[in-house]
Parts: C-alpha cells; structure tokens; sequence
C-alpha cells in the first residue's frame, strides 16, 4: 500500500514511495520544460540510463511494495487496462473492451488480439485467468486489492470472465494495478520463485540482467504489439544513491535520467543548458498525524487548532525551495473525486486561537511530534511546527527515533503526532479512503484512530456505487468531513522530479508514478 | 626464526583478533531495539512469520548457543539470507568485494607513486625552498573532506575534460582502471601527506647515519644513493604508516564509494542499512574487519621483508 511513515521514507532513501498502478498513456510533459513528444522524428536506437537512488528488491509484481521494483517490472509485464496519463482513469492495454452483466456483477473482457509474451507465444485467456488468480492469492502483498473478485474463467480463448461479489466500482482501476499484470499461465512450467529471477511478459522490454546492488538492465522486446516501438534498445538503472552523484552523471553524459534531483537542485537544473528538468504531477501528499488515543488529541478542537496553526506555504517553500502546493483535502488533485472546494482548514492564527479557547486545554499543553533519525525534512518540519504552535501555548518537543522504532510506534499507535505520507496505487479514491478513514481496517484510520461514522459509511458506500454523479456526492462527503474533523493536517502535494539530458524524449511519468519506456527516445 | 614461523605467530596472535570481532558482529543484532524479527518484518509482521523468523535465527535459543550457531554457519560461510533480496548474503557480499578490493590497492599504489618521489625531493634538500613546498602542498590534501575533493577531482577531469568517467566502475581490466582512477585518486592524495611526511623525516634521520657517510666517500651518490641506501632504511616507519592509515581507508571507502556510484562493500553497507538488511550489516562488518586484521598482518610481513631484523628480534 502507499502510505509510509517518514521512518519508512528514510529507508527506501530519497522519497520511493510505494505506489503506482499500471501504466500511463501516450506520452506528453506536464510542468516543467517538455523533453518533446514521440510524435515525429522519433528514432529507434540507443541504451537509455536511469540514474536512481536505490535499488529493486524484487520482480514479483504481486507482492512487493517499493517504486523501484515496480517501476522495472511495468516496462516488462502488463496488465489488461493502464492508467490514463492525467492519472485519472484507465484506458484498454491488454484487453480492448469489456461488457457488463445486468446484476453488475460479471465484467466479460475481449483481449487484445496478436498479443505475444517475449518468448514468442501468444497470450490467450488461460494466461489471464492464471495472473489475476495469482494477484489475488498474494496474502502477504496486494492481495487486498482483489478482494470483490469472487472468481475468474476463460471462456474462449480471448475472453475472460470477472465475477464479482457484489457489484464493485473500482474494479478496472484494480485491474490496473501492476498486481494484475499478465505473466504466462503456470509461470511457464516454472516456480514462481524461478520465474521472478528473469520474468516474462508482454511490456516492451524484457529482462537481460540484474547486478544486485549496482545496476538492472532490460533490452528491447521484439514481439512488443505497439507497431515500432519501443524506440531504445535497451534501458539500464544504475543505482546512484548520491544526489551529487547523479546530477554529475547527468551532466557529465554518463546517465540521461536523473531520479529525484534534490529539491535545492532544482531551479540550478531548469537552468543548466542541456538539461531538461521536469516536475511531473504526482499524487504524493504529506500529511501530519494525530493520534486520537493520545491525550489532547480525542478533542476535535484541538487537531482543528493545530490545523489551522500551519503556514503550509511556508513549509512548501522551506522543504520543496517552492515546488509544491499547499493541500487542502485528504485526496490529491490527481485522484478522481478530488474536491478542489473543500477549502481544509488553512493558515489562520486567530481561527487556530478560536479553536484552542473552545477545546479541553483553552491555556496550551506539551506534546510531542515523533521524527524518524536520518530524514532531514522531517526535521524541518517538525522545527517549523515547533515555533508555530507556540502562540497556541503548545510546547512541541521533538521525539527522534530510528526509522524501524519511529514506525512500529507510530503502528501501534504509540505517539502524539506524527509526519506521514500517501502516493496513489490505483486511479480511484477507493483504497486511500479505506486506508485513511476506516478504523477497522488494518490501518486503524492511517493509525491515528479516527472514526466518524459518517464518513466510514460514505467510504464503503461509494464502493458499490456505478454512477460517477452518486460517488462524487459521497467523496466529498468523505473529504469534507474528514477536513472539519481534522484527523490529520493536510500538509501538502509535491512532484516527482526528473531531470533528464535534452537527448531524451519522450519520457513522462503519470501522477501515480509509473512510466512508459517504449515512448521514449534518445535524439544523436 | 625463519619468515615463514613469523608470519604463522602473527597469524596466531590474530585468533583472539577474530573472536572479539565475531562477538562483537553477533551482538550487533540484539542491538536494535525492541524484537528484531518484528522490527524487520514491520507492516508485514503476523505472529506466524514473527516465530518463523525467530526459529530460523536461532532468537528463542539462549544467547550462549545462538553464539556457537553463529559461529558455526560462519565456519561454514554461510552469513544467512539477505531479508531485502531474499539470496545469499554471502554470494551478495562476494560480488560487492572486487571494486572495493580494486579502490584499496590502487589508492595505495598511487599513494606510493606520489609519496616517494615527493618524500625524496624534500629530503635531498632539507628546509630548501622545495622541501617547504613539498611540505606544505600535500597537507591541502588532507584537510579537504574526501567527498569535497572527489566532486573538485570529477568536475574536473570528467566534466569539463571527458578525461575520466564521473563515475561507476566501468568493466573489465582496463575500464576498471580508468574510471576507479578519481576514486582511488582522491583517496591516495589524503593518504600521501602522512606518508611523505614520515618518509621525509626518516629518510633525514638516515642521511645522517655514518653508512652513508661511508657510501658518499666511496662515491655514491644522487639518485643512485637515495634509491639504494637511505630509501630502503627509511621505509619501514613510512610502511606502519601507509598500513595503519589504509585500515582507516577501509572505513573511508563507504564515501568514496557513495560519491562515486562504485557498487563496493561500502556502498552495499549503506544501502543495506537503509533497507533493514542485518544479515548484510553483519557480514559486512566482519569482512571489513577480516581486511582490517589481513592488512595489518601484510603490513607485518612487509617489515619482515623489508628488514631482517624484524624477523628475528620476535
């Protein structure tokens, strides 16, 4: 799931968060400079590298957490619909069409036709019913995500059946997910750990090799279904934790993408010439933490003094040097049923005062933020806060644990407040709504112990409900609600930052993170 | 004594070397805080993988045995599984052990091939305009923090030169020589100072000694009575020193290595602590200690073979 904990933040280092559905679209650059279209002058050739900050830990799509495994194994396995490039809805991949039962219940898809894995068979519905089955057997991983799935079939070799439980609204944005990915039926006569050593399936590259700890590299799919593509050859990742390290790479010619340039670096790298520095919207949003268990926190007037007490454009500026928004809602811009009216509860110290003098402890208290070591912005966050609740009476002291302990406490609802974050798995508000609201879920309410059962009910509501007009209505429920309570402050949305050598086109990456390497190109 | 017996007491001497450091890795483990099998297993925890893993690493033993268990895969080099990966922590530590090796070497030739003509140079004319210069000079070096220097070294000579690559460690023989060449560089160029300042002061310290009085009146001289006589005899401080200095190096390697994308024993050392992978930490820690006892036991024989003395005053 994508929420982590800045303890957790601090070890996938530099920002990986763990997200991401399927692919994007068509390729295009939002903000920033465009690095160009693959419409015209497209030419094929040429070994692509990506400098990034950590490693992958695995190629088993249906279990494992972390961006930057699955960012590899996107270009290499596909699922039946792909994220749209706004982030916001799907569009066919390996399937092309799809048709409803009358109970809603029974979604029948019709693949796509001359669609072969990278050993050259072809892929039919047996492999589909086998992948999807997989995804959904993955107790440890992203099983959940199936979970309205009550069984699939076959039946023809180009349709496959996906019967429900009950209705279910989310259903072609969990297909969606890298989790429902299509490898070949019985992993080839392979293990499944056998296969994920070098995977199979129908993306535009496939698998060469995997230096752990140094570099992996994927080159080229002959029997990839887009007419002409992919342009490269081959994609290499090396592992380049330094920040320093990397932007010298890219300067220097060795790497053409750079993976999460330091914010500091940002406006020198819009303006080194050569250099193509992107800001691509993202759904990552940060949030500060109230744990309701913890005294004053129960008291909603509290959080809402705390909340109103934030310069957010403050923390944008100290944090991102400006490369972000302010957030308002509990749900990014990039997410459907985002309500760009539900103000939140933004900077205003003598609505904060107001609050205050209306909550159990009118003359301030002592509490602390939890901060995991090793995590630089977290600190400064929590330095900003510290002077920002003083006018409210509240002595903020730091608590600095190590990232494994910052994250159990924080799990067992062991602490006052805390700093965390959400990036978006699939393109519906569903599983973040679950994740953040739902108490008896098994994130206890992104554990903070939040319940209002008005809002839970809109959540599962919203579920089972096919009509866009009706799940607005009860998203915004959720997301105004979920403001007036407080919860969590809503702190802000960021980025994804790659700067990239002006060689390379076409490179885009959709608010979930993900991207497609067969539209990207590297000019002589 | 002959050199072979002195060499096999050095390696003796190291045994109780060895244990300290094997207790000292083994505890590492029960340093984290709180159930390590549950700080490791994080969101993931469910009571069943929590008692698997406990098995697995022997946790519900006591401590006593859990030590000999250690012990005994050690002995039979098996360091367990990497918990990021899910392979051989051994295997993964092997393919992470050629750069590094590569860094060490090569930094140390380079601090040689700086050192001794430097060191001669300064000593042939002592408190002369070049031995202050060579006196001076080398010591920026050694002030510069190792990863200011390394970025001066790669915007120069990769950026705005294309002499060398910024980074990585290129393949094979010859690609490994060009682009661990900065590296090692700006390692051995915080080395050498030391080094030349000891050579120096011990070669100073033989200049005055009464054999080279004797070999001047027999007419040797320049070149041919430095390299001959004095460089030989003054070696051996300079020798402890390029030793004791390299086992640091060994620490220090975690940022040259960081700095220059070389994927080395540092490099998986700091990743591995990021990714909670304990089982890596420890077997790195215990082959960075291995190489700490090796060098100083080669830094042993050196002396032996430099100076027969060494072999038989023990």
């Amino acid at each position: 799931m994508t929420y982590r904990t800045t303890a957790a933040q601090a070890l996938i280092a530099v920002g990986a968060l763990t997200v991401l559905a399927a692919c994007g679209g068509s390729s295009s650059s939002s903000s920033g400079s465009s690095s160009g279209s693959t419409a015209g002058g497209a030419v094929h050739g040429g070994n692509l590298v990506i400098a990034r900050t950590a490693d992958s830990q695995s190629m088993n799509n249906t279990t494992v957490f972390d961006n930057e495994s699955i960012w590899i194994f996107e270009q290499i396995m596909q699922p039946l619909y792909t994220v749209t490039p706004n982030g916001k809805g799907v569009m066919p991949w390996l399937a092309t069409s799809y048709t409803v039962s009358p109970d809603k219940k029974t979604y029948t898809f019709t693949l796509r036709k001359g669609v072969k894995f990278s050993n050259g068979k072809p892929m039919t519905s047996a492999d589909v019913k086998f992948s999807i089955d997989q995804a959904s057997a993955a107790a440890k991983g992203w099983g959940y995500i199936n979970t309205a799935i009550k069984s699939v079939s076959a039946p023809s070799a180009d349709t496959v059946a996906v019967h429900l439980k009950y209705p279910w609204a989310p259903l072609l944005a969990d297909l969606s997910l890298f989790s429902n990915a299509i490898v070949p039926a019985n992993y080839g006569g392979q293990t499944e750990n056998q296969f994920y050593q070098h995977p199979i399936g129908t993306g535009p590259f496939k698998w060469d090799y995997w230096h752990k700890g140094s570099a992996l590299k994927l080159v080229r799919n002959p029997y990839f279904w887009q007419k002409g593509k992919p342009y490269l050859d081959s994609v290499t990742w090396t592992n380049v934790p330094s920040d320093n390290t990397r932007e010298l790479q890219l300067k220097g010619g060795q790497a053409q993408v750079d993976e999460f340039p330091a914010w500091s670096t940002v406006s020198s790298l819009k303006a080194t010439s050569g250099v193509t520095m992107n800001l691509f919207n993202s759904t990552r949003t940060d949030y500060l933490a109230f744990n309701e268990k913890a005294k004053p926190f129960g008291d909603v007037h509290v959080r809402r003094a705390i909340s109103f007490a934030i310069n957010r454009a403050a923390l944008v500026k100290a944090v991102l040097f400006g490369n972000g928004h302010p957030a308002n809602s509990l749900f990014p811009p990039q997410v459907p049923y985002y309500q760009p009216a539900t103000k939140g509860l933004q900077y205003n110290l003598a609505a904060a005062k107001a609050e205050m003098a209306k909550s159990s402890v009118p003359h301030g208290f002592t509490t602390t933020i939890l901060v995991s070591s090793g995590f630089s912005d977290s600190l400064t966050i929590a330095t900003i806060l510290q002077s920002e609740l003083k006018p409210l009476g509240i002595t903020l002291k730091i608590q600095t644990l190590d990232p494994n302990t910052a994250n159990l406490n924080q799990q067992s609802l062991k602490y006052d407040m805390t700093l965390t974050y959400w990036t978006m798995d699939i393109p519906d508000p569903d599983e973040l709504a679950t994740f953040a609201v739902d108490p008896n879920s098994g994130a206890k309410s992104f554990f903070t112990a939040y319940n209002n059962p008005t809002v839970v009910k809109a959540t599962h509501q919203a579920e089972q409900t096919l009509t866009t007009t009706a799940r607005q209505a009860l998203y915004n429920t959720v997301q105004s609600g979920s403001a007036a309570d407080a919860f969590m402050a809503f702190l802000y949305y960021s980025p994804y930052a790659y700067a990239t050598t002006s060689s390379v086109h076409g490179f885009f990456v959709t608010p979930l993170g993900n991207y497609h390497m067969e539209n990207v190109w590297l000019s002589k | 004594m002959g050199r072979m017996t002195f060499v096999f007491r050095r390696l003796l001497q190291l045994i109780p070397v060895a244990i300290g450091v094997t207790i000292l890795v083994f505890f590492m483990i029960h340093l984290i805080p709180g159930d390590p099998a549950r700080t490791i297993l994080g969101i993931h925890a469910t009571p069943r993988t929590v008692a698997l893993l406990h098995q697995q690493w022997g946790l519900n033993r006591p401590l006593i045995s859990q030590y000999w268990l250690f012990l005994d895969r050690l002995l039979h080099g098996n360091l367990g599984v990497s918990l990021y990966y899910g392979g051989s922590a051994v295997s993964l530590i092997i393919s992470h052990l050629p750069p590094t090796l590569w860094l060490i070497i090569y930094s140390s030739v380079l601090a040689v091939l700086i050192s001794v003509p430097l060191a001669m140079i300064a000593a042939s004319r002592k408190d002369g305009a070049r031995d202050q210069v060579v006196r001076a000079v080398p010591l920026i070096g050694l002030g510069m923090p190792p990863f200011w220097l390394a970025f001066l070294l790669i915007y120069a000579f990769a950026i705005k030169f294309h002499m060398f690559p910024v980074s990585g460690w290129g393949s094979g023989f010859f690609g490994h020589l060009r682009s661990m060449f900065l590296p090692s560089l700006t390692v051995a160029l915080a080395l050498a100072p030391v080094v030349i300042r000891s050579l120096r002061a011990s070669m100073l310290n033989v200049l005055g000694a009464e054999f080279v009085t004797t070999a001047r009146s027999k007419g040797i001289a320049g070149r041919r009575l430095f390299l001959r006589h004095v460089l030989r005899n003054a070696v051996i401080p300079a020798v402890t020193v390029l030793g004791i200095n390299i086992g640091f190096l060994i620490g220090g390697t975690v940022i040259i290595e960081n700095v220059f994308a070389i994927p080395g024993l540092g490099q998986l050392m700091i990743n591995s602590i990021f990714q909670r992978d304990f089982t890596v930490v420890q077997g790195v820690t215990l082959v960075f200690a291995i190489m700490v006892i090796l060098l100083n036991l080669a830094a042993d024989v050196a002396y032996a073979s430099l100076d027969p003395r060494v072999r038989f005053s023990r």
